[in-house]
């Protein structure tokens, strides 16, 4: 008799699956190469400006998820390997990265937590902010004109960060997580 | 147990904000070092080699994207460009014969450029603008007139020989009769001998002949025949002729030669219209005579 749990009880234990897929190091580098690799993908020239940071957004979401594996050494690697990719001077979306990274982490423990429109909600700043980090710093780096709409692809990963994070969560089995609870 | 490492129970390393702190001051020295020096070319050089095979193989699905799509273009897509290409092409094919109407245009000018100037008078170079469309006359107009100066009677010559005369002088424009019309004459000078002669034009295009040959006059096939300046129109020495062949006479007591014009007679658009100074070449003479 006592060995079911009572109604009280039962409010503690998770719905759904038990527990998400372990975040090993090998899950979060490939779903980084993943989003480099995105990219990196010869997009059409009009709309490269709309496409969003990929590699950031992946970057964050293991940040979320797994700190221990993206933490801000890893935001520099990935973000020095952007700035080669685009031709960029090496170290502004190292830095970009890596203060996007530093963001997540100290807000971690209240991300973990929300679901994943919440968190979108939460991290558009940060996205945003993202690009517009680099292309200030860009300015500042001798880059004479700077074309504003890539802002644009900032606004575009935070819409995009709703259907990635529930895809991704989805795919490493994570609980949906029911707000207010 | 610790659950993340930005948070350690016992502060064992650095906290996140000085490995942050750090990490900023790291990536703004490499930045300012990559904008100033090129000492990080290495490494862009080095990863940009290491990222260019996978360029290739994500540029890949694109391509085979961008293939299929091409593989399955509409005939009536095929048909347009078709049509649009046989256009270009006759547009350009068009050009390339403008092109070389400019160049031949073009040497005849250069030509034209390079006649001496003769004594006692002066060219004006004129455009040929319409041919008379008459039959039985030899006729072009040119696009200089009075007041340009041009008086009736004048030479005008190509540059390789005599072409006509001018005719007829209007404001802007003056009738020029070819050396090929009927009515019109020259009087040469056989090159070889000196032999004076009258060349007249046949009527066709590219014929002239002397008529009233003297029977034992001594003119044969590749004789110059050039201009003597004995009537006071035509300056002397300006190539008019070749002579083509001879025919003994038959019904006549006269012979008669068959000529080919040197100048480009009916040929060009441009041409030289050659005035005389007289007025002042008189002054002087009488200046000095006494």
């Amino acid at each position: 008799m006592s060995q079911r749990p009572t109604r009280h009880e039962k409010a503690f234990l998770r719905k759904g699956a038990e527990m998400a897929v372990p975040a090993t190091r090998a899950r979060v580098w490939s779903l980084l190469g993943v989003g480099l690799a995105l990219n990196l993908s010869p997009w059409a020239d009009d709309l490269r400006w709309l496409v969003p940071d990929f590699a950031l957004m992946s970057l964050l979401y293991w940040g979320i998820h797994a700190p221990r594996w993206a933490g801000l050494g890893t935001a520099c690697a990935l973000g020095l390997v952007v700035d080669v990719a685009r031709g960029l001077h090496l170290g502004l979306n190292a830095l970009a990265y890596c203060t996007a990274a530093f963001v997540v982490l100290m807000l971690q423990r209240r991300l973990e937590n929300f679901d994943v429109s919440r968190q979108g909600l939460q991290l558009a700043p940060l996205l945003l902010g993202k690009e517009a980090l680099v292309l200030v710093l860009g300015l500042m780096f001798a880059h004479g004109e700077v074309d504003w709409r890539w802002l644009a692809s900032g606004a575009m990963a935070a819409l995009l960060w709703v259907p990635m994070a529930w895809l991704l969560d989805r795919l490493t089995g994570r609980p949906i997580a029911t707000p207010g609870e | 147990m610790p659950r993340a490492p930005h948070a350690p129970l016992f502060v064992r390393g650095m906290g996140l904000p000085a490995r942050f702190g750090l990490y900023v001051l790291f990536c703004l020295v490499i930045a300012a070092i990559d904008t100033r020096y090129a000492a990080l070319q290495v490494v862009h050089d080095g990863l940009n080699a290491a990222l260019h095979p996978l360029r290739i193989l994500l540029a890949m699905p694109w391509d085979w994207a961008r293939e299929a799509g091409g593989f399955f273009t509409t005939h009536a897509d095929l048909q347009n460009e078709n049509a649009r290409l046989r256009q270009e092409r006759e547009r350009l094919m068009a050009y390339n014969q403008d092109r070389h109407a400019l160049a031949a245009e073009n040497t005849q000018l250069r030509a034209l450029l390079a006649l001496a100037p003769r004594p006692g008078v002066n060219g004006l170079t004129a455009e040929i603008l319409q041919v008379s469309a008459d039959p039985f006359n030899r006729k072009v107009i040119i696009d200089r007139g009075r007041a340009q100066g041009v008086v009736a009677g004048s030479p005008v010559v190509d540059g390789n020989g005599l072409v006509g005369q001018v005719t007829r002088v209007f404001p802007y424009s003056a009738e020029v009769s070819l050396l090929t019309d009927r009515e019109q004459g020259a009087p040469v000078q056989n090159l070889r001998n000196g032999l004076r002669l009258i060349v007249s034009g046949t009527g066709a295009d590219n014929l002239l002949e002397i008529r009233f040959l003297d029977m034992h006059a001594d003119v044969k096939a590749g004789d110059w025949l050039y201009t003597s300046g004995i009537d006071g129109v035509y300056p002397a020495g300006i190539p008019v002729a070749q002579v083509v062949s001879t025919e003994p006479p038959r019904h006549t007591p006269f012979a008669k030669a068959l000529c080919r014009p040197i100048g480009g007679v009916g040929r060009y658009r441009h041409v030289q219209v050659l005035n005389q100074m007289a007025v002042t070449m008189d002054a002087t003479d009488g200046k000095k005579r006494p």
